[in-house]
C-alpha cells in the first residue's frame, strides 16, 4: 500500500516545489535549481515500479476498500502487462526529465512545465495500475490535462522554433501553421470528444455489472446480456478514448500539432505515456475479456474494425512520415503509424489468442525506447542548429556523433531490420497478419509489409537529412549537450538490452519471437526493409515523388477537421448559444426589471396614506374575493 | 387539572390588574406582577413547553423593549397591556370552544387599539385611527365566518361553508396584514412609534393565525379542501407584493413592514393543509417557527430603529435568519412550510415560496447594514441578543418541534364547538 502510494505521489509532490516557487518568484536563482528535486521524484517512483515488478512475479490483484457500498474500491493490478509497463514509464519518464534539466534549463515556465511533467507521470502509472475502471479515468484525465498544458507549455506563442507547419502558410482557407497555443487546444478538444463516450461506456458498464474491476467483471456475461448491438455500441463508445488518445484515424491531427509543445514533452508523449495509455488499455482489455473464447458477433465485429483502422492508421502515419520535413513531425506521424501496428496486433487476438497481445505489448516498449531516443536527438538537434526543419550534412554529424550513434542504432533498432531487435518482434506481427489469410486473406499481411518499408524508409530518411546529406545548418551552438546526450545515448542502450533479452530466450513468447524470426517469410520482409532502409538512406528525397509527397505532406489536409469542419459546427453552436443568451438577457434585463418595476409602481400607489382609499380599496377587495368564493361554491 | 388552569388565569388577570393599578404609584413596579403573572401561566401551560418557551421568550422581549420609550402617556399600564395579549396568546391553545377562541383572539385584538396610538410626545392619532377602523373591521370579518362555520357545523352546506371560510380568511389576513388587505401595514409601521409597533408586529400575530386553525379543526367538512385554495391565493399575492414592495423601497420602517406582509404570505398557505391530517403537524410546526422568526427578528429590528441603531454582528445574523439560511431558526420554518406543501401536493407553492425567499435577500441584508452601529452595553443590544439566542436555538435541528406540534395538534381537535 505505502509503496503505491509511493510511487503515485512522489512525482506530484516532487513537482510542487518547483511550481511554487517559480509562482512565488519567477526566474530566481533557487527555482532554477529546484527541478532536480522534481526529477528525483521520478527515479523515487523508478526505484518503486522496479520494486513492484520483482515482488509481483505472478499476476495478484491489491483492493483498498473506497466506497464498499456501490463496490467502489482503489484496486490495482499487477500482472504481465502493468509491472513491465510501470517500469518502462517510470524508466523513461526519469530519463527524459534527467535530459530535461539541461534542455529546459533557460525556459520562462520552469514551474509549470514540471509540474505537469511529474503530473504527467503520475497519471500515466495510475492509468497503467489501476484494475478499476474509475480511478482509471482519473489517471486518463490527469493525462489529458497535462498534456494540455504541456503542449501549449509555450503559451506566448512568439517563438517560430515552436510552431508546427511553414508560418504564413495557406492551402485555401486552411491555415497550414499552428502554434503552441492552438497545439495545446487541438489536443485537449479532441482527446475530449473520445473521453465524453467513455465516460457513458464506464457507467454503463457500472450499470450492467455493478462493478468497475476490469479483471472481475463477467465479460461474457455482460455480451450475452447485451446482445449483439449493445455489445458494439458499448465497446466503440468505450474505445473512443483510446482511439482519441492514441490518435487513430481520423483523430490523428492533434497529435501532429502537438510538436508545438518542449521536445522533452513530445518525447516522453510519444514513448510510453499518453498515447501509449490507449493502446494499452485495449491490450489490457483484450487481456481481461479474452476474445478468443467468446463466440460474440458484436465482438468479432468490433476487432475487425479495430484491426483495419489500426492497418489504415499505421499506413496513412508512415505516408506522412514519409512525406514531412520537420524533425519532430516526421516522428510524430511515425508513432501515429506504430500505434496503429499495436492496435492492429492486438486485435488480431481475436482469432489467433493472446500471444497477439503479448506480441502487441513488446512492440510498445521496443518502440517506446527507441521513439524516445529520436526525440531527444531531435530536441538536441533543434538546441543546436535552431530550426524544426531536417538539416544537416555528415561534417555537422560528426560534430554531434553521440546524437549520430544514437539515430542510427535507434532506427535500425526500430525499422525491423535483421537481427536488431524490433525484428523478432516484427517477425511475430508478420506471423500473426499471415495467420489471419483464412479469415481476411491477405490483405492484413499486405498492409503491415507495405507499412513496414515506408516505415523504414523514412526513419532512413530522417537519419539522412538530419546526419548525412541534409543541407549544411546555418546555426551551429555545439556547446553544452553533456547531460543530454548522456540520456539518449542511456536510452538507446536499452534497445541493446531488450535485444539480449528476447534472444536469450527464456520465456514462451521470446522462444516463439525467435523461431519467427527465422522464418522464411519473415526473413524476406526482414531483407525488403533493409532495401528500402539503404535506397531512402542513398537518396531521401526523390524528385519523382514529390508532387504526393507535398500532399501527404499536408497529411491529406485532414486538418480540415479540426480546424474547418469542427470549429463551423462550434460557430453553430455559438450562435445558438448566442440566441438562447439574448433570450435569457431579455428575460432577466428587460422583462424583470419591468415586471418588478409595475408591480412595486402600483403596490406604492396605493399607499395614498387616505383612509378612505384604503377603505374603498378592502371593501373592493372583500367584495371581489366574495364574489369568487360565491362562484366557487356554486 | 382543567380546574387548576382555570384558576390559573383567573389569578393572572388579577395580578395584571393589580400591575396596572400599581402603575398609578410607581410605574417601574408594576412590571413585577405582569411578569409573575406570565411566568405563572407559562409554567401551567405545560402540555405545550415547547411552544410556551417561545411565547414567554416574545413576551419578555416585547416587556423588554418597552423600556426603550422614555415614558408614554399610560407608562406602567403599558405592560399590563402586553401581559394581557401574552396571556391571551397562551390561551388560545387551551381554550375548549369557539366561543373561548373568539374571546382571546378580541383579547389580542383590543389592547392594540390603544398601544398604537402611545408614544413619548402626542398621542399618534392618525396612524392610531387607520389601524383601529382596520382592526375592527377584520374583527368583524373573522367572527361573521366563524360563526357561519360554526353554524354549518351540524347541516354542512357547500355554499355556505366557502362563504364562512373566506370571510374567516379575509377577517385573519386584515387583522395579520396579507396583501391584498395590507393597506394599514406600511402606514402604520412607518408613522406610528416603533415600540408599539414592534409589539403589533411581533406577539400579536401569533393568536389570529393559530385561532384559525382552531376554529378550521373544529368546524371541518369535506369542502375544506377546495376552499383552501382562497388561502393559498392571498399567501401568494402577499409574499410578491410584500417582498418587491420591500425590494423597492427605500424607508426602512416600510422595508419592515413589507418584510411582515411577505411573512404572512409564507404563513398563509399552511391554512389550506389544515385539510391535511397527515401533513398538518408538520406545516403547524413551520408556520409556528415562522412566526417566532417573525417575532423576535421584528422586535430587535424595531428596537434598533428606536434607539439609533444595533450591533452590526447581530444585524447580519438575524437577516440572515429571515433569508433563511440553515441551520438558523428561519430556515427550519421555511423548510417545514416547503416540505408539508410539497407532501400535500402544492409543489407550485412551494417554488414561489422559494423564489420569494431568494427576491427578500437584498433587503435584509440593506436593513442589517442600515441599522448596524458599533456594539455597545445597552438595552436595545440586550434584546437582539435575546433574538440571536432565539435564532441559534435550532442549531440542533429542531425535529423535536415537530412532536411539540403534534402535541398542540393534538390538544387543537379536542374540544368542541
Amino acid at each position: 500500500m505505502i509503496s503505491l502510494a509511493i510511487l503515485f505521489l512522489a512525482p506530484i509532490i516532487a513537482g510542487i516545489p518547483v511550481a511554487v516557487a517559480w509562482g512565488h518568484r519567477p526566474e530566481s536563482d533557487l527555482a532554477r535549481k529546484l527541478p532536480v528535486i522534481s526529477v528525483i521524484g521520478l527515479f523515487i517512483s523508478l526505484v518503486v515500479s522496479l520494486y513492484l515488478f520483482f515482488s509481483y512475479p505472478e499476476p495478484e490483484r491489491v483492493v483498498i476498500q473506497w466506497i464498499p457500498g456501490l463496490n467502489i474500491n482503489f484496486s490495482f493490478i499487477f500482472d504481465y502487462l502493468s509491472t513491465r509497463m510501470g517500469v518502462l514509464t517510470a524508466l523513461i519518464a526519469f530519463l527524459i526529465g534527467v535530459y530535461g534539466l539541461e534542455y529546459m534549463k533557460h525556459d520562462y515556465r520552469m514551474g509549470w512545465y514540471w509540474f505537469f511533467f511529474n503530473m504527467f507521470t503520475s497519471s500515466m502509472l495510475l492509468v497503467v495500475y489501476s484494475d478499476n475502471l474509475l480511478m482509471l479515468l482519473i489517471g486518463w484525465e490527469g493525462l489529458g490535462l497535462a498534456s494540455w498544458g504541456l503542449i501549449g507549455h509555450w503559451f506566448r506563442d512568439d517563438d517560430e522554433l515552436s510552431y508546427v507547419g511553414i508560418m504564413d502558410r495557406f492551402v485555401g482557407p486552411l491555415k497550414m501553421f499552428w502554434s503552441p497555443s492552438t497545439g495545446g487546444w487541438r489536443a485537449i478538444s479532441t482527446i475530449r470528444f473520445g473521453d465524453m463516450p467513455m465516460f457513458f461506456a464506464v457507467a454503463a458498464i457500472f450499470a450492467l455489472t455493478g462493478s468497475l474491476d476490469i479483471s472481475q467483471i463477467d465479460w461474457g456475461g455482460l455480451f450475452a446480456k447485451i446482445g449483439t448491438a449493445g455489445t458494439i455500441v458499448l465497446l466503440f463508445t468505450f474505445l473512443m478514448g483510446p482511439f482519441t488518445k492514441s490518435a487513430q484515424l481520423p483523430f490523428s491531427e492533434w497529435l501532429m500539432t502537438a510538436m508545438t509543445g518542449p521536445t522533452t514533452v513530445s518525447a516522453l508523449l510519444h514513448s510510453a505515456t499518453m498515447v501509449a495509455a490507449g493502446t494499452y488499455l485495449f491490450m489490457r482489455l483484450s487481456i481481461y475479456i479474452g476474445p478468443w473464447a467468446h463466440h460474440s458477433a458484436g465482438l468479432a465485429i468490433i476487432y475487425i474494425l479495430v484491426l483495419f483502422l489500426g492497418l489504415i492508421s499505421s499506413l496513412y502515419g508512415a505516408l506522412v512520415a514519409l512525406s514531412s520535413l520537420e524533425r519532430k513531425v516526421i516522428l510524430a506521424a511515425s508513432t501515429m503509424s506504430s500505434l496503429g501496428l499495436m492496435f492492429a496486433t492486438t486485435a488480431s487476438s481475436y482469432w489467433l489468442g493472446e500471444i497477439a497481445v503479448m506480441i502487441a505489448f513488446w512492440y510498445l516498449v521496443v518502440h517506446a525506447f527507441a521513439k524516445a531516443t529520436l526525440f531527444l536527438v531531435a530536441g538536441h538537434l533543434i538546441h543546436v542548429t535552431e530550426t524544426r526543419f531536417c538539416s544537416g550534412n555528415l561534417e555537422f554529424g560528426k560534430k554531434i556523433i553521440a546524437g549520430f550513434g544514437a539515430t542510427v542504432l535507434a532506427t535500425i533498432s526500430l525499422a525491423g531490420i535483421p537481427p536488431f531487435t524490433a525484428y523478432w518482434v516484427k517477425s511475430g506481427m508478420d506471423e500473426l497478419m499471415h495467420g489471419l489469410h483464412e479469415v481476411f486473406g491477405l490483405a492484413p499481411f499486405a498492409l503491415l509489409v507495405t507499412t513496414s518499408l515506408v516505415y523504414s524508409g523514412f526513419l532512413a530518411k530522417f537519419l539522412s537529412l538530419n546526419f548525412i546529406k541534409g543541407e549544411k545548418p546555418h546555426e551551429m551552438h555545439l556547446h553544452g549537450g553533456k547531460v543530454m546526450s548522456l540520456a539518449y545515448a542511456v536510452m538507446v542502450s536499452m534497445l541493446i538490452y531488450l535485444l539480449y533479452v528476447i534472444l536469450s530466450g527464456g520465456s514462451h513468447l521470446m522462444e516463439e519471437l525467435v523461431s519467427a524470426g527465422y522464418d522464411k517469410t519473415s526473413i524476406t520482409v526482414g531483407v525488403l526493409v533493409l532495401v528500402a532502409y539503404v535506397i531512402t538512406l542513398i537518396d531521401p528525397r526523390e524528385k519523382a515523388f514529390s508532387r504526393i509527397a507535398g500532399i501527404f505532406g499536408d497529411r491529406l489536409y485532414l486538418s480540415a477537421l479540426n480546424d474547418y469542419i469542427v470549429p463551423g459546427i462550434g460557430k453553430v453552436l455559438i450562435a445558438f448559444v448566442d440566441l438562447c443568451n439574448s433570450v435569457i438577457d431579455f428575460f432577466f434585463h428587460r422583462l424583470i426589471p419591468d415586471v418588478f418595476g409595475a408591480i412595486s409602481g402600483g403596490i406604492r400607489r396605493i399607499q395614498k396614506g387616505y383612509l378612505t382609499t384604503y377603505l374603498k380599496l378592502v371593501v373592493g377587495v372583500f367584495l371581489a374575493v366574495v364574489f369568487i368564493a360565491v362562484l366557487m361554491g356554486w | 387539572m382543567v380546574m387548576a388552569i382555570t384558576i390559573g388565569y383567573i389569578a393572572g388577570l388579577i395580578l395584571l390588574v393589580i400591575g396596572a393599578t400599581l402603575a398609578y404609584f410607581n410605574p417601574r413596579l408594576s412590571v413585577i406582577p405582569v411578569l409573575i403573572s406570565i411566568i405563572a401561566i407559562a409554567v401551567t401551560s405545560m402540555s405545550f413547553t415547547g411552544f410556551a418557551v417561545f411565547i414567554f421568550v416574545i413576551a419578555l422581549m416585547n416587556l423588554l423593549s418597552l423600556n426603550l420609550m422614555k415614558g408614554n402617556q399610560i407608562r406602567g399600564v403599558d405592560y399590563a397591556i402586553v401581559g394581557l395579549i401574552g396571556i391571551a396568546t397562551f390561551f388560545i391553545f387551551t381554550a375548549s370552544d369557539v366561543s373561548l377562541i373568539i374571546a382571546s383572539f378580541v383579547l389580542v385584538s383590543t389592547p392594540t387599539y390603544i398601544l398604537v396610538l402611545i408614544s413619548e410626545g402626542r398621542l399618534k392619532v392618525d396612524p392610531g385611527m387607520k389601524y383601529i377602523v382596520f382592526m375592527v373591521l377584520a374583527t368583524l370579518l373573522f367572527i361573521i365566518g366563524a360563526l357561519i362555520l360554526v353554524f354549518n357545523v351540524n347541516s354542512p352546506s357547500r355554499h355556505l361553508y366557502i362563504v364562512g371560510y373566506t370571510l374567516m380568511i379575509l377577517g385573519m389576513s386584515l387583522e395579520i396584514g396579507a396583501a391584498p388587505l395590507h393597506e394599514w401595514v406600511p402606514d402604520v409601521f412607518s408613522s406610528a412609534d416603533p415600540v408599539p409597533v414592534s409589539i403589533i408586529a411581533s406577539i400579536t400575530k401569533i393568536v389570529p393565525v393559530v385561532a384559525v386553525y382552531r376554529i378550521l379543526l373544529l368546524t371541518s367538512t369535506p369542502f375544506m379542501k377546495e376552499a383552501g385554495i382562497i388561502a393559498i391565493a392571498i399567501g401568494v399575492i402577499s409574499m410578491f407584493a410584500g417582498n418587491i414592495g420591500a425590494l423597492t423601497t427605500s424607508d426602512l420602517r416600510k422595508v419592515l413592514a413589507y418584510s411582515s406582509i411577505a411573512n404572512m404570505g409564507y404563513i398563509l398557505p399552511t391554512v389550506a393543509l389544515v385539510a391535511f391530517p397527515e401533513y398538518f403537524p408538520m406545516a403547524l410546526a413551520g408556520a409556528l417557527l415562522q412566526l417566532v422568526m417573525n417575532a423576535v427578528g421584528k422586535i430587535g429590528f424595531f428596537s434598533g430603529i428606536k434607539s439609533g441603531g444595533i450591533m452590526r454582528q447581530m444585524g447580519y445574523y438575524m437577516s440572515l435568519s429571515f433569508i433563511g439560511l440553515p441551520p438558523l431558526l428561519g430556515f427550519w420554518g421555511k423548510l417545514f412550510i416547503v416540505l408539508s406543501l410539497v407532501y400535500a401536493g402544492y409543489v407550485w407553492v412551494a417554488v414561489l415560496l422559494v423564489l420569494n425567499s431568494s427576491i427578500s435577500i437584498p433587503y435584509y441584508l440593506r436593513v442589517a447594514r442600515d441599522l448596524g452601529v458599533e456594539g455597545r452595553k445597552n438595552l436595545v443590544n440586550a434584546i437582539v441578543l435575546i433574538a440571536v439566542l432565539v435564532i441559534s436555538v435550532t442549531f440542533y435541528p429542531p425535529g423535536w418541534f415537530i412532536g411539540v406540534a403534534n402535541k398542540i395538534y393534538v390538544m387543537m381537535i379536542s374540544g368542541g364547538v
